[in-house]
């Protein structure tokens, strides 16, 4: 479980992130939705403790990520936006490589490379050097090597981008199947359709704040539309006005 | 204190980086280039000293000396070829690098004992025909003597009357300095191998992490930033000490093909010398990497990385190049300085003074220190938001 509490950031006079709070809890899939430069990529940065937040607070599963972001590291798979390979390394050095960071050897660590290369469907390429790797390959290859420690919480951020049909299939399919395992997942995405086909609750960000949260149900009883689309419209009009 | 994942991510380098074929390459022209142009220079240098004792002398009016015609001809190494009609122009012009004229009054002057007139006609700004004037000079000199003598004999004086002085040559002549500067190159190649060896790596795993955008995924493992940046140092460490001692292992096999005894230099390069050498330049492989390593943080991509490098080789190599061009310079205070002192040990290993222990150590302590410096502004930097998203 995830709990970020009035996060601020602020780069030289931008305020990026103003005081975002919200849960994303075990077994459900939380989804940050907000257009461009709204503060998720951000937001997630804080949280997977790469960026020290101007104040509030972050806990994942009991730790504190500001104060101890290795603790909170070891419970999180991340998968960033920037996601960059290795070229000259194959798809399962690069989860092998990541599995020894995360403490992880020997057979139970092959067994789990073993595992994501199956899931992910990764068979044909699974030996090969990443180099010229399209890029639903390449964004495999980096959700596996992001979970490979099977991290009780995962964080992706705009999984889908720039996927093909396939590729984004594959990715949804992980995401549920995340779920069903009683993992914490938050994704972010700009993609009303990405959110609405997988989120059980959303987290709305508009200008550096949490504009609403709530399941999608609850955002369309909020601003009184009868789409979620129309209902995401309203809310990031509204936020920028009161801005 | 848990060391495994620095050792994990040292591994992955390694591995990365020995699939990377320009890294190779630059390992192996790094390796290769030093023992290669001391070679090629002490080849040359031998060359020209060996082209000086076989001439040819071209000649204008040889009908003019028969007398001396023939003597030269009889000289081992010499041959005697037909000169230009204007020798001065022609040796301007650099058609010849010299020419020996016999003047008209040769023949009348000599028949009279008188001092009969030859010119030498050379161009002494040029380096490579010096050694064969030297030649020609000493060949006509000794020509002149005999000839002296023998008038004596005749004349029933005995030639030693007119020998003031009896003078023996014990020259340390031009090409055994340069030989001797050719062979001071030496430590500035090793000092040289230790930065270009490591540099790919050092470079690969900090800005090319930047660049390809692999860098925020690396620190999502929950590994202390100080033992990534270790790790990464420590694989161009590795590649690095192995540049080195492959650099000297050439060397030495190198020179021991070579005929130094011919140049005047006693091979010095034995077994107890190279482990000596590598424990007076073996910090640097230690140090330059951690610069390295420091230095491209700042890089954006690998390019802009490689060009911060090239101005630390050339900073690395100034005190090789000061120490090649004024040996003297070389005190014992200078000794514990890293980059300075790691030359200044070598110089006095390849002269065969061997230094002082302490020194050696102390010279280490100082490398060492600095590249735990570097290490800690690396490990720094790696925390920085700039750099792990600055792009």
């Amino acid at each position: 479980m995830i709990r970020a509490t009035n996060l601020q950031k602020r780069f030289g006079a931008v305020i990026a992130v103003d005081g975002v709070s919200f849960t994303a809890p075990d077994g459900a899939v939380t989804g940050l939705l907000g257009p461009n430069g709204a503060g998720k990529t951000t937001s997630l940065r804080m949280i997977y403790g790469l960026m020290k937040p101007d104040g509030g607070s972050i806990d994942v599963d009991g730790h504190d990520a500001v104060s101890d972001p290795l603790a909170a590291q070891a419970r999180l798979g991340v998968l960033p936006d920037l996601s960059g390979l290795y070229p000259r390394l194959t798809s399962r050095e690069h989860i092998r490589y990541f599995g020894n960071l995360q403490g992880l050897h020997g057979a139970d660590l092959e067994a789990r490379i073993e595992k994501w290369i199956e899931v992910l469907d990764l068979k044909s390429v699974a030996d090969r050097r990443v180099a010229g790797f399209s890029h639903g390959e390449r964004t495999k290859v980096a959700l596996a090597r992001a979970l490979v420690h099977n991290p009780q919480n995962i964080l992706l951020d705009e999984p889908t981008n720039g996927l093909d049909v396939m590729s984004t299939r594959a990715m949804r399919d992980v995401i549920r199947r995340l779920k069903t395992e009683q993992r914490c997942v938050v994704f972010s995405s700009h993609v009303m359709q990405e959110v609405s086909a997988l989120c059980d609750r959303i987290v709305v960000i508009a200008h550096g704040r949490v504009a609403a949260e709530g399941t999608p149900d609850d955002l369309l009883a909020v601003t009184g539309k009868t789409s979620l689309e129309d209902a995401f419209v309203s809310l990031v009009g509204l936020q920028g006005e009161a801005a | 204190m848990n060391f495994s994942r620095m050792i994990i991510v040292a591994r992955k380098e390694l591995t990365d980086g020995f699939r990377d074929r320009r890294a190779i390459y630059v390992v192996l022209f790094s390796v290769l280039f030093g023992p290669i142009m001391v070679a090629f220079l002490l080849n040359q240098i031998a060359g020209q000293e060996k082209a000086a004792q076989d001439i040819q002398i071209p000649v204008v009016g040889r009908e003019f000396a028969p007398v001396l015609v023939n003597w030269l001809e009889q000289q081992s190494g010499v041959e005697l070829v037909a000169g230009p009609a204007e020798p001065e122009a022609a040796v301007r012009d650099r058609k010849f690098e010299f020419v020996l004229v016999m003047e008209k009054e040769f023949a009348e002057k000599f028949r009279d004992s008188r001092p009969a007139p030859v010119q030498v006609v050379s161009d002494s700004t040029r380096e490579t025909s010096r050694a064969k004037v030297r030649r020609l000079r000493a060949l006509l000199s000794h020509f002149s003597s005999e000839t002296g003598a023998l008038r004596l004999i005749a004349r029933g004086i005995s030639p030693s009357v007119a020998t003031a002085l009896k003078v023996e040559d014990v020259e340390v002549s031009n090409s055994q300095q340069r030989a001797a500067t050719v062979f001071n190159m030496i430590p500035m190649f090793l000092i040289l191998a230790a930065f270009t060896a490591g540099m790919q790596i050092a470079t690969d795993s900090t800005a090319g992490e930047r660049e390809r955008g692999s860098l925020e995924p690396l620190l999502l493992n929950p590994v202390p930033r100080w033992q990534l940046v270790t790790g990464k140092w420590l694989a161009a460490v590795v590649a690095a000490i192995g540049g080195m001692i492959a650099t000297l292992v050439v060397t030495s096999v190198v020179l021991s093909k070579l005929s130094l005894e011919d140049l005047g230099i006693r091979n010095q390069l034995g077994t107890p010398e190279l482990l000596l050498l590598i424990a007076a330049i073996g910090p640097m492989a230690l140090l330059a990497p951690s610069m390295q390593v420091y230095l491209a943080c700042f890089a954006k991509s690998f390019k802009e990385a490689q060009s911060y490098m090239s101005f630390l080789i050339f900073a690395a190599i100034i005190p090789g190049m000061a120490s090649i061009f004024h040996p003297v310079a070389n005190r014992t205070w200078m000794q514990p300085i890293p980059f300075i002192g790691q030359n200044a040990l070598a110089m006095d290993i390849l002269g065969g003074k061997l230094p002082s222990p302490l020194i050696l150590i102390a010279a280490a302590l100082a490398a060492f220190a600095l590249a735990g410096a570097f290490l800690w502004l690396a490990t720094r930097s790696f925390s920085s938001e700039k750099i792990i998203f600055g792009r």
